[in-house]
């Protein structure tokens, strides 16, 4: 059995207009064998039911185009063609002193500001800049005293191990208290 | 020609604005009190601007816009963008409301008059508090003016900066009347 091909018709319309009279094609009947009876006159329906559809259909609100909302060209409106109301078409010129003068007084009083705030920033900068040159330099003078304190420390141990029978960290002087005290005594030469 | 919109109108103060004081005003001040005295106005020709006296924009009416090459003082000229740049033209009107001035030593007029930034070793004078990115006029040590330019730091930086550190961006100098003598009135 070969497989049943469906046929797809662009134009449904035109399905049956070939526009041959009494040709195969307007003779023919709809291609998927199914004939469907063609009303003739009011259906068959109850009246009844009916008009409360049609009603209910008609009840629904019909929009205007203008409370829709949709533009007028249905894409981007060039600048040029958004015309605002009421206003000049074109440049507005400003030549007379006094608008010039407000526009100036306006740039300035802005220009003013900005160098003013500038001003602050930067002395704010500077003052956190001093206080932090300080705080160095503070810190650095610590560092120095201790490390100033640390060499005079080291120097008088040294001096004080020098002398006999000074305890330098508990530990006693080998040489003041060894076996060899003697050989410590200092030699001396005398003329007589 | 045609006078400045409003917007052009604040872009080009803003710009003068950088340079000058509170005496900007005075630009546009009537020259005397009677009502119908001459002032000076803004004029916009092709891209370029104007400051000219209004009678005499008055008479260049008469000529075609094509045709007319120049009128007043160019103060500079519009970008494409809509920014303004100003002109070494303009130097007169700044040099005469200049805010914040930065006087050149003689042996650093050169460098600058052939384009360079002002460096601090060059520098003989300078206004005090002056912060940074501030427009400045630049001067020789006699006074003539011999252009402008953007502060690079504020005078307080720049007093500790080294010797051969940029105080000062150059915007114009009088060397672009030679340099750019071809572009400068007209292209």
């Amino acid at each position: 059995m070969a497989p049943s091909r469906t046929s797809t018709v662009k134009n449904k319309h035109a399905a049956n207009k070939s526009g041959i009279k009494g040709s195969k094609l307007s003779k023919a009947g709809p291609q998927d064998g199914i004939v469907q009876k063609k009303r003739k006159g009011p259906p068959p329906t109850a009246k009844g039911t009916r008009p409360a559809g049609v009603l209910k259909k008609k009840k629904k609100k019909v929009y205007s185009e203008k409370e829709l909302g949709i533009p007028q060209l249905n894409m981007v409106t060039p600048v040029g063609v958004e015309k605002p109301k009421g206003k000049k078409k074109g440049k507005v010129f400003v030549d007379d002193r006094e608008s010039m003068n407000t526009i100036l007084a306006i740039v300035q009083a802005d220009k003013e500001g900005e160098i003013e705030s500038k001003m602050i920033k930067a002395r704010q900068m500077e003052e956190i800049r001093e206080a932090r040159r300080v705080e160095a330099e503070a810190k650095d003078q610590e560092r120095k005293a201790k490390f100033d304190d640390t060499k005079d420390s080291l120097r008088k141990k040294r001096s004080r191990s020098r002398l006999p029978g000074v305890e330098v960290d508990g530990v006693k002087d080998e040489v003041a208290t060894g076996s060899n005290a003697l050989k410590a005594k200092k030699k001396r030469v005398s003329f007589a | 020609m045609r006078a400045l919109t409003e917007e052009e109108t604040k872009t080009l103060f803003a710009k003068l604005a950088n340079y000058t004081g509170s005496s900007l005003k005075n630009l546009i001040a009537p020259l005397s009190d009677s009502p119908d005295a001459d002032r000076y106005v803004f004029r916009v020709n092709k891209d370029r601007v104007y400051y000219v006296l209004l009678s005499i924009s008055n008479l260049a009416t008469s000529i075609q816009r094509e045709r007319l090459l120049s009128l007043g003082t160019c103060l500079g000229k519009f970008t494409k963008t809509g920014k303004f740049r100003l002109h070494i033209t303009a130097l007169p009107i700044l040099a005469e409301h200049a805010r914040y001035k930065i006087w050149v030593k003689p042996n650093g007029e050169m460098p600058f008059l052939y384009g360079g930034n002002v460096v601090k070793a060059h520098v003989g004078r300078w206004s005090e508090d002056c912060p940074e990115h501030q427009g400045v006029v630049v001067y020789s040590m006699n006074d003539t003016p011999l252009g402008f330019g953007v502060t690079a730091r504020s005078t307080a930086e720049s007093r500790r900066l080294d010797p051969t550190g940029v105080v000062c961006f150059r915007q114009a100098d009088c060397g672009e009347f030679l340099r750019d003598e071809d572009t400068l009135f007209s292209g």
